[in-house]
């Protein structure tokens, strides 16, 4: 499943020439120098900094890396769902050419779940545990397409069937406990789809299910996103997910992006220093790394040193403190966006990025 | 079908339950020592014979086992003895003093839930702001208050400094309030309502509030939102619902005991009160009483707890009957 040779060619392979400077109309979400922090606000945490990342109509963009790196915050804040006191400090998030980070609250709230939909990391805690999940995938049918309540639970079941549940009808009546997890990620996925948006924002939707079901599961997202042709943000900090479900990819990295590319590129031709670590240190399965019979052995490579703790989001490029090749200017500034083949992106100093002194 | 297994299970262990507290009750007022013996023996110009035929007329005669299972059988049939003070039989004098006790203490666990769901919320909704400091700051304060010191506070303001409201008792002697006794009676408990409402909402709001930021945190929360679920009814009809499962235990025990746990606001307000007769029966040595009034508190304990695992059944689908 790691392995890239098993990923069917999609349209994305062939890539188009567009600089990034010049962001084309198709775009169906643009994050554009995105910045999440959290109080103090006269010393703030700078969780997100300038995030910045595009995602084409029909495509799936994969965002990876490691915990902390603000995968999910930014996929929370694309739905303007920031847990407080998180906030949106600045920067743009474009959606269908308006700005979601500048809408209303009830503004939002008629998006959601209807042109903008999500699909959490754990299905066991998603679903309302005291209601039936037919009841709960209907509240939303009502609220955002007005049905009645016959009609509303004829569509549940309708998409149920698309999601692969088995006996659909007599699974609308039945609680959240009473399912597998795997398919109570159905059900979420059902609800996700309920009112066909334009994107899905999908956090990590298989890390909390053993490997059979995950699977399941990423033929099921391929398969519907076929047939329904939306956009999807999957964030995972899985290689052998992102290799096989992506069409682009963004790697992300203590709240800063490292590179953006389409993701043959990237898997064949890692440029920046974490996604070159990130790659060398996933397992592959035509290498040892026990002790062999002769005795030998061979270490699985790993990224150095460990996560900057938070405190540390300051200035310059946040992965220096573990980088090989960091210079000392590197801690200083911030690298900005450098264009290193047709639409791909790199954020590193040393790739040819400008560096920009920090705001503090 | 499965629910009339369960209850009936229940029951038979309901029943058993009683049993054994009506033992622990009877066989621990017993151990004070003979009642009789010990009001009278010191009173001048007693002779043996006289206490005797006392012990004779109360059946204090008997060697304790045959008392108890006497009692036990009376109680049964709903007859709980004479007061040794007001010589009336005991049943009536539960009925009448237990009635005064629900009637402060009902309006009070409804009127603290009501504002314990209200403040609770909306603490939990604003979490580390300064309003839910302010709901923590008062709540802790409440839990952390004596009784008798806020109903005193209470009589010195309304009472004795503003002269708005009745410092005792449950109704007027004898002229009532504009004329009209239920207006009278009302007026009489806005403070001691006032003293119990305080203390319930403080442990509620606290509860509540508790319960609702844990809610609040959870993932299904956040997918109703992502939903698009509009944000008063994830509150309001979703959060609220799960957040108030895990008080159904506590509003158990407040109910189940209610008709015990105000001795002291019926003390400062001299209010009619079970738990008033409980405490001056103790004083005074009224062994009928003080039996009757504790096998009718723990037989209502046991109930409302039977009742609160039913209802618990009934709203919380991941709880099955057996």
């Amino acid at each position: 499943m790691s392995s890239l040779a098993t990923a069917k060619p999609t349209a994305a392979m062939s890539i188009d020439d567009r600089s990034m400077l010049t962001p084309p109309v198709h775009d169906l979400v643009r994050v554009e120098n995105l910045r999440i922090q959290f109080p103090p606000w006269n010393a703030p945490v700078r969780i997100i900094e300038d995030v910045s990342f595009q995602v084409r109509a029909g495509e799936t963009m994969g965002i990876v890396g490691e915990s902390g790196s603000g995968k999910t915050l930014s996929s929370l804040a694309i739905l303007n769902l920031l847990p407080p006191p998180a906030r949106i400090t600045g920067g743009r998030i474009m959606f269908d050419g308006e700005d979601l980070a500048a809408k209303s609250q009830g503004e939002m709230q008629k998006l959601r779940g209807r042109r903008l939909a999500m699909v959490f990391q754990n299905p066991g805690y998603s679903l309302n545990p005291l209601m039936t999940v037919g009841a709960q995938l209907g509240e939303i049918l009502k609220v955002h397409e007005k049905m009645p309540r016959s009609m509303a639970l004829q569509r549940v079941e309708e998409l149920f069937r698309l999601v692969g549940i088995t006996d659909p009808g007599s699974r609308l009546s039945q609680y959240p406990h009473e399912m597998s997890g795997g398919m109570k990620q159905r059900v979420c996925i059902a609800r996700a789809l309920l009112c066909n948006p334009a994107l899905v924002l999908a956090d990590e939707p298989t890390t909390a299910l053993d490997v059979t079901i995950q699977a399941q599961i990423l033929d099921l997202f391929e398969d519907l996103k076929a047939r329904f042709g939306m956009s999807m943000i999957f964030v995972t900090h899985d290689m052998g997910v992102v290799a096989r479900i992506a069409d682009r990819i963004t790697v992300m990295y203590a709240g800063q992006v490292c590179e953006t590319g389409d993701k043959h590129a990237i898997f064949a031709r890692p440029s920046h220093p974490y996604t070159q670590a990130l790659l060398a240190s996933t397992p592959r399965i035509d290498r040892r790394y026990a002790i062999d019979g002769e005795g030998r052995r061979e270490r699985l490579p790993t990224v150095g040193r460990a996560v900057a703790p938070g405190q540390s989001l300051g200035g310059g490029c946040r992965f220096a403190g573990r980088c090989p090749e960091a210079a000392p200017e590197c801690s200083r500034l911030v690298p900005q966006a450098a264009a290193i083949e047709p639409g791909r992106v790199v954020h590193c100093l040393k790739r040819g990025s400008a560096g920009v002194a920090s705001h503090d | 079908m499965r629910i009339f297994v369960f209850l009936t299970r229940r029951m038979i262990f309901a029943a058993l339950l009683m049993l054994g507290v009506s033992a622990a009750i009877f066989f621990l007022v017993n151990s004070i020592g003979n009642p009789i013996e010990l009001m009278m023996a010191e009173t001048p110009g007693m002779t043996g014979e006289v206490i005797d035929r006392m012990k004779a007329y109360y059946g204090l005669d008997h060697p304790p086992m045959t008392r108890y299972l006497l009692w036990l059988s009376r109680i049964a049939q709903l007859d709980f003895g004479t007061s040794i003070v007001y010589n009336q039989p005991v049943g009536s004098l539960i009925v009448t003093w237990g009635w005064q006790t629900l009637k402060i203490q009902l309006p009070a666990i409804l009127i603290a839930l009501a504002i314990a769901i209200l403040f609770g919320v909306t603490a939990a909704r604003r979490q580390h702001s300064r309003s839910d400091f302010a709901v923590m700051a008062t709540a802790l304060l409440g839990q952390s208050l004596p009784a008798f010191f806020l109903g005193i506070l209470l009589i010195f303001i309304f009472s004795y400094s503003l002269d708005w409201l009745p410092s005792y008792g449950a109704y007027s002697t004898r002229n009532p309030l504009w004329g009209s006794p239920t207006l009278d009676a009302l007026w009489h408990m806005v403070l001691p309502v006032a003293m119990l409402t305080f203390f319930n909402t403080a442990t509620l709001t606290l509860l509540m509030r508790s319960n609702m930021v844990d809610v609040l945190k959870s993932d299904f929360i956040a997918a109703m939102r992502a939903s698009g679920i509009p944000e008063r009814r994830v509150i309001y009809v979703h959060a609220l619902r799960a957040a108030f499962i895990p008080m159904l235990t506590y509003l158990g025990l407040l109910i189940g005991l209610m008709l015990g746990t105000a001795p002291v606001t019926e003390s400062v307000f001299t209010w009619p009160g079970l738990g008033y007769l409980y405490i001056s029966a103790i004083h005074q040595l009224d062994y009928p009483v003080i039996m009757g009034a504790s096998a009718v508190i723990a037989f209502m304990l046991i109930c409302t707890t039977l009742l609160t695992d039913v209802i618990y059944v009934l709203i919380d689908p991941r709880i099955s009957l057996e």
